[in-house]
């Protein structure tokens, strides 16, 4: 999986509605109608994240049905998952900017 | 960079650090507000002092936001509950359960202060995260707090 697909699959789940959008596709397909109901959001309001998570790659829509119910792509999914277990690339980051701050602190003590 | 060794397994990430300070100081820095927003935050976020909150207790709560610099788009909180504290040699940490974006485990953080005089050993356990494709959207959404510095980068 591509860096660039990658940013375009966080970037998609960076939003709260989409996540959820999400963990209700998890379940099946829905049209944008039943995906609309928990929120208080519009109907374009939410087209407008199926494009995104469309775009991300996290969902496909039907081109056939008339109400292009939309279901869950599970590569780009699995890819994220994957690569996400190796938040250690993060922890990692996170303790060198711990280390920083703590030789920063360590300087200004002296 | 480090010597850590690599990720245990597929469900648990592992570090060891060696810091140039003294153990009280670390420690201090995982769990007093004023150290852990001037740390914490990834590149391009941060993470306010004023929506900090440290519970330091057994029991108590720590929590954080991270929030997109120069007006970006994006902000993520992050929450857990203190399960285990000895100052300052140990503290662990459970995630909180969003059943609502289908994360129903938590993860478990675990950092230990080993005192080695002006320096300390730090180790840092974080997990599990699922691996199997039925677990996805467990681990999906437990990796969350990590997507900000994706998304900001």
């Amino acid at each position: 999986m591509q860096t660039d697909q990658l940013s375009l699959t966080f970037a998609a789940l960076a939003d709260p509605t989409r996540r959820s959008i999400l963990t209700r596709l998890a379940e099946g397909e829905a049209t944008v109608n039943e995906l609309a109901e928990p929120f208080a959001v519009s109907l374009p309001a939410i087209s407008r994240h199926l494009k995104v998570l469309e775009r991300a790659g996290l969902i496909v829509r039907s081109r056939e049905a008339q109400w292009r119910p939309a279901r869950m792509q599970a590569d780009p999914f699995d890819d994220a998952v994957d690569w996400m277990q190796s938040r250690k690339q993060t922890w990692e980051a996170r303790m060198d900017r711990l280390d920083a701050h703590l030789r920063r602190k360590g300087e200004t003590d002296e | 960079m480090s010597d850590s060794p690599p990720v245990a397994g597929d469900r648990e990430v592992l570090i060891t650090r060696i810091f140039e300070a003294p153990r009280e100081q670390v420690f201090k820095a995982w769990t007093d507000p004023d150290e852990l927003a001037a740390w914490y935050g990834p590149e391009h976020m941060d993470a306010p002092r004023e929506r900090i909150r440290i519970d330091l207790r057994v029991g108590g709560r720590w929590e954080l936001t991270m929030v997109a610099r120069d007006g970006g788009a994006g902000e993520f909180s992050i929450g857990y509950t203190i399960v285990e504290l000895v100052e300052p040699e140990l503290i662990v940490m459970r995630s909180d359960l969003m059943p609502e974006m289908g994360m129903h485990e938590p993860t478990v953080v675990r950092v230990e202060f080993h005192d080695h005089g002006d320096k300390t050993r730090m180790t840092l356990s974080d997990g599990p995260y699922a691996a199997g494709a039925h677990h996805a959207e467990a681990g999906y959404n437990a990796a969350f707090d990590k997507l900000a510095a994706v998304i900001a980068g």
